[in-house]
């Protein structure tokens, strides 16, 4: 299937893998980076000549640093779901999404860097990681560049890694305000849950003492080129009273800066419709949680 | 399903360096072959003359045996168990939907046909051969048999895998993790009632067997494993 290729590199270091991708790179033949092989192998890019395997890289692990929660870019899917931290950072919304990428041996396989590297609308670490604010750290030869996520996808499978490699995903610990709460959801709709998303979305909400929204992130995947922030809808909650009304009311406006397609999962009415719903459930979910007392 | 191309070593295999480990422990090429079929390739790529391709020498633990296996960079782990004889690893749709193809790696189920060979280097590999030990089915095997869960039997080895993988992780799991741990195997016969029920009570026999051993010191009963599964 891939026996066009003609090395199959497996360095331990970053900086090797690094020297290699760029060597390679410099010889003019097409290559690329791998990890999981849950995209790329699926792709089956016959003009692929080499390619450099991320996974013996030191590169599998979530972290504390500092204020923020540090997740390295060849962590499976399966190691998000089970994390600890990350099952109690905001709601666990990014362990849930996790659990939701694929079947058991794909999320066994697939990584983190890997569902935001290959950039696809879809990737379901996109929404969560996004209402979190969260940025990616890019190693290239020169050396590392820390940038938020949203500035990182391109387009239909494009970033601005240009040859450098991602190499952690930064999530800084939510913060709230002297008695305020916040609380996260995410939502995906897919044929099963744990197949490719049609639509899938996340929210994070913060209220102080009296419910009042003080900030406010919804973000949307597969219904655009990139995984994106809904900011008019974000707008219209912050300052308001979060209850049901206001929910329903970003959850619509949401839906109007989708941009979706027609494929064969769904036509672009359907899912600009779901996004509604499905950004409305997530935003019923996080008041479902403040109504809990949490 | 292409068939594998055969290799040919003529090329340079006299003066090649002997394989080894580099230094920063990556697989290191053994020789630069020209391989039969180069012409394929030229053609493709609009290169001319060969492309030299760097085999890999790998070692990897099968079912408890040390291997040393020769693979080119692009071969698939799902190929390379085939071709080495692991037929219970079964081709379905090479695009990791069906989970037929489904090994442990370290214990943890994965989609062969999405893995390179040289990425199971060091790492240690469970397929359906070694899932009975001396003659005798493991109790998920009894219970697939007993309860029904296997009609053409193409997707059993990756079910029997599937929950080898959960009854280590959960012993007792709900029928929602079983259907949660066979949800990437798809079964095109029985369809998942036998199946789970299947699991549930492999879960139930291995908890009561145990009970029973560390009480009375009983073996389980076991039935002969059957023959091997051809191809």
């Amino acid at each position: 299937m891939f026996d066009q290729l003609r090395a199959f590199h497996r360095p331990t270091s970053v900086a090797t893998a690094l020297r290699l991708f760029d060597s390679e790179r410099r010889a003019g033949e097409r290559g690329k980076f791998v990890a999981g092989g849950t995209d790329l192998v699926v792709q089956r890019d016959r003009s692929l000549r080499w390619l450099v395997d991320l996974t013996s890289l030191p590169l599998r692990y979530v972290k504390r640093r500092g204020q923020a929660l540090v997740i390295g870019a060849t962590s499976t899917m399966a190691d998000l779901e089970r994390s600890a931290a990350l099952r109690r950072l905001a709601d666990g919304v990014l362990a849930e999404a996790a659990a939701t990428a694929g079947s058991r041996q794909i999320r066994n396989m697939g990584t983190a860097g890997g569902n935001l590297a290959n950039a696809s609308p879809a990737a379901d670490l996109a929404p969560p990681l996004l209402v979190l604010d969260a940025s990616v750290v890019i190693a290239t030869r020169a050396g590392r560049r820390t940038m938020p996520l949203q500035r990182f996808f391109r387009g239909v499978n494009r970033t601005t890694l240009n040859g450098g490699l991602l190499i952690e995903v930064v999530v800084p610990l939510p913060r709230v305000k002297r008695g305020g709460r916040a609380a996260f959801a995410f939502q995906k709709l897919g044929r099963l849950e744990s197949d490719i998303a049609i639509v899938n979305a996340a929210a994070g909400v913060a209220v102080d003492g009296g419910g009042r929204c003080t900030s406010a992130r919804i973000a949307l995947g597969a219904v655009a080129p990139t995984p994106f922030r809904a900011r008019r809808a974000e707008a219209l909650l912050v300052g308001e009273r979060f209850d049901r009304a206001a929910a329903d009311a970003a959850a619509a406006r949401a839906a109007e800066e989708t941009r979706p397609v027609t494929d064969v999962r769904g036509t672009a009415e359907y899912r600009r419709e779901m996004s509604r719903v499905l950004v409305a459930r997530a935003l019923a979910e996080c008041l479902e949680k403040f109504g809990r007392g949490r | 399903m292409t068939p594998r191309r055969a290799t040919n070593r003529a090329g340079g295999a006299k003066n090649a360096p002997e394989s080894g480990r580099a230094p920063h422990g990556a697989v290191m090429p053994r020789r630069p072959t020209n391989r039969a079929g180069g012409a394929k390739d030229a053609a493709e790529s609009g290169r001319a003359s060969h492309v030299a391709v760097r085999d890999l020498v790998i070692r990897v633990t099968v079912n408890g045996e040390a291997r040393r296996w020769t693979v080119a960079p692009g071969d698939l782990l799902l190929d390379v168990l085939r071709r080495e004889g692991f037929w219970g690893v079964k081709r379905g749709c090479e695009t990791g939907e069906c989970g037929a193809c489904a090994v442990l790696v370290d214990g943890e189920p994965v989609n062969s046909c999405l893995m390179f060979a040289a990425q199971a280097e060091g790492r240690n590999l469970l397929t359906v051969e070694g899932v009975a030990r001396g003659g005798q089915l493991d109790p998920i095997q009894e219970a697939f048999l007993d309860h029904g869960g296997v009609q053409c039997g193409y997707c059993t080895p990756a079910m029997v895998l599937c929950t080898r993988a959960l009854l280590a992780r959960s012993p007792h799991p709900t029928e929602a993790e079983v259907r949660e741990a066979l949800a990437g195997v798809f079964c095109r016969c029985t369809g998942y009632k036998k199946p789970v029920e299947a699991v549930l009570a492999a879960a139930a026999a291995t908890a009561t067997a145990g009970a029973g051993r560390a009480a009375a010191g009983a073996r389980p009963k076991r039935r002969p494993a059957g023959r091997r599964a051809g191809p």
